[in-house]
């Protein structure tokens, strides 16, 4: 056996590995960058230089078509951005359209996987009728409401003005037109947090509840005392993870109303949207991106000290 | 804890008694009659836009546009589907659907189960640094790039190309993390042993780690698969000419028409879901604990 040899069987052992550090050649760091650099070279090319360049951009009026005349404009866009009504404006529209979507989706999708994880028939039915809308595009399922709810062909207004009388105009009012966005997303995304919270629920051990039951507690103390406190982690999952998403939502006003009537389901991203593929104010676009990022990363450092506060217990 | 606990004694057992009672007089089953009520009932609510959709995309459009909503159609025709096979893009753009959600997938799981063994299997200088980045670049809402990503996808001139929707799909940290804390937790034995036999870390890689997570791979592939078919923002971004489009975007640019054609909007509806309604229906249970597992690595 060669030196060579007899060297190359010690490095495939713990002991030799940890001798080869030592050396000159390290192969295993080597073998370690080669393993990760397929992900690594799409990671930082299509995720992190984007994240700086979209910083550099918004400190910039910025020229798309010749971006070395770009003149470097400080914080303006920024400033600007704090005196732009359609701006304040789209982001009410979008914290509008989270509260009236997470909680409805949250209380809904709980209740269902409590429903669903009874003794019931047809589990599995169950579950692929709620579940099924999420495979769903957005184009999809915004059409299929638009017709929905056609204010002069749609089944729901037919029903309406035949038992009430009324068919309300969904998505052509101010004062409908966002909730009916948000009935679309409840039936599209519903099925997302069902599955998270039907797997919570079943990872409680069932001895809680038959403890429980032999102390007398009936089915509004176990669920206040067992379930809720037993499911925190899955709910606050849900909770965070659909406030990011619904956040950033885009498709539905796109698609269903265009932004409007009069600019009332304008949210942030279809604005921020609006203001670089329309206008072409790339800069302005990415200091919205910016601030945008600010709130949420508030919001999932608070989420972050929540639950990381409690994970050891 | 009864006899530790006297006070109470008596009325736990009332309690106990009662809902004993409760069981022997049939509240139970009427409420369990309840909860199926409710559970179907909300079924019902649920598979109503199904229903309406495959309906209308079978009327003639006399029909579809009557004041009364026909939930069975009056006259069956295939009418809207000749026409669109016949006159629409849609044949193009599933084939460009397919295209880019099945490249994407592929290239995520072999990009993603690279670095997530040699996260999880290998020491080397800076992992832990780069984990820690590619963590906290979940916090990286994904419009927030949209505008940088644009300038850059156009500068390598990927504009309206497949590759400038896959590539970057590709940088999306989800898969990593996923694989990352599944490798992590297969033994180290099995490695070792393989090891001794004289494995190189690909014939680990292939041989062992890639089949123990066979699971996990298959809910991650699935779970993209599914997700980049259904990309809606940056393909409208990217994709800029017809015969390019994905079949959300190409949806959406049909809705323009100036006619209103309920029918055909359904059958394109319906025929642009067939194809991920099956996947869902046939492979349910792995796209399932994809998102469980969602639930579980936050």
């Amino acid at each position: 056996m060669s030196i060579r040899e007899q060297i190359s069987s010690i490095t495939r052992t713990e002991e030799g590995r940890r001798r080869q550090t030592i050396g000159s050649v390290d192969r295993e760091s080597i073998e370690g960058y080669l393993w990760s650099l397929p992900y690594l070279a799409a990671f930082t090319v299509f995720l992190l230089w984007p994240l700086l360049k979209g910083l550099y951009m918004s400190l910039h009026n910025w020229n798309p078509l010749f971006p070395s005349e770009s003149e470097w404009i400080g914080l303006e866009n920024y400033v600007d951005l704090m005196s732009d009504p359609f701006f304040w404006n789209s982001l009410w529209n979008t914290i509008y359209f989270v509260i009236l979507t997470v909680p409805t989706m949250v209380v809904l999708s709980l209740g269902l996987a409590l429903g669903v994880n009874r003794n019931v028939r047809g589990k599995k039915v169950l579950r692929t009728i709620f579940f099924s809308p999420y495979v769903l595009t957005i184009s999809v399922v915004a059409i299929v409401w638009l017709e929905f709810l056609s204010v002069d062909f749609g089944p729901i207004n037919y029903y309406l003005n035949m038992f009430l009388g009324i068919r309300p105009e969904w998505l052509t009012s101010e004062l409908l037109a966002m909730p009916s966005l948000g009935v679309t997303t409840v039936w599209w995304l519903l099925g997302f947090n069902f599955i998270i919270l039907l797997a919570g629920r079943q990872g409680i051990p069932e001895r809680l509840y038959e403890a429980a039951r032999l102390d007398g507690a009936g089915t509004w103390r176990a669920f206040r005392d067992i379930t809720l406190p037993q499911m925190r982690n899955s709910i606050l999952f849900v909770v965070i993870i659909q406030f990011i998403y619904q956040f950033q939502v885009f498709g539905q006003p796109y698609i269903m109303t265009t932004g409007g009537p009069a600019g009332s389901t304008r949210t942030i991203v279809y604005y921020l949207y609006e203001s670089a593929f329309n206008q072409q104010a790339y800069g302005y676009a990415a200091a919205m991106g910016y601030i945008l990022f600010a709130i949420l990363v508030g919001v999932s450092l608070v989420n972050y000290f929540v639950i990381g506060g409690d994970s050891d217990e | 804890m009864s006899d530790t606990d006297p006070r109470t004694d008596g009325g736990v057992d009332a309690q106990a008694e009662e809902s004993l009672l409760d069981r022997l007089t049939g509240n139970r089953s009427l409420e369990n009659v309840g909860v199926h009520a409710v559970l179907y009932g909300v079924a019902a609510l649920f598979a109503l836009p199904y229903l309406y959709m495959l309906t209308v995309s079978f009327q003639p459009r006399s029909e579809a546009i009557e004041a009364i909503p026909h939930w069975i159609p009056q006259t069956f025709t295939v009418e809207h589907y000749q026409f669109l096979f016949e006159n629409s893009l849609i044949v193009q753009w599933t084939i460009n659907t397919f295209l880019i959600a099945g490249i994407s997938t592929l290239l995520i799981l072999v990009a993603d189960s690279m670095i997530a063994y040699a996260l999880s299997r290998m020491d080397w200088p800076g992992q832990s640094v780069i984990l820690v980045i590619i963590v906290a670049s979940f916090m990286v809402p994904y419009y927030l790039n949209i505008v940088p990503l644009f300038t850059i996808v156009a500068n390598l001139g990927l504009v309206n190309s497949y590759l400038g929707v896959i590539l970057p799909a590709v940088a999306s940290p989800l898969g990593v993390f996923m694989l990352y804390q599944f490798f992590k937790d297969i033994p180290e034995e099995y490695e070792e042993a393989a090891r001794l036999d004289g494995f190189s870390n690909f014939q680990i890689y292939t041989r062992i780690i890639l089949p123990l997570s066979r699971p996990v791979m298959t809910a991650l592939a699935l779970f993209m698969f599914v997700y980049n078919w259904n990309a809606f923002l940056w393909p409208l971004i990217v994709l800029q000419d017809n015969a390019s489009y994905t079949l959300p975007i190409g949806l959406v640019s049909t809705l323009n028409a100036q006619i209103y054609r309920p029918g055909r909007t359904m059958a394109m509806a319906l025929l642009a879901s067939i194809p991920l309604i099956l996947v869902f229906l046939v492979l349910q249970r792995y796209l399932v604990r994809a998102v469980e597992l969602q639930g579980v690595t936050e």
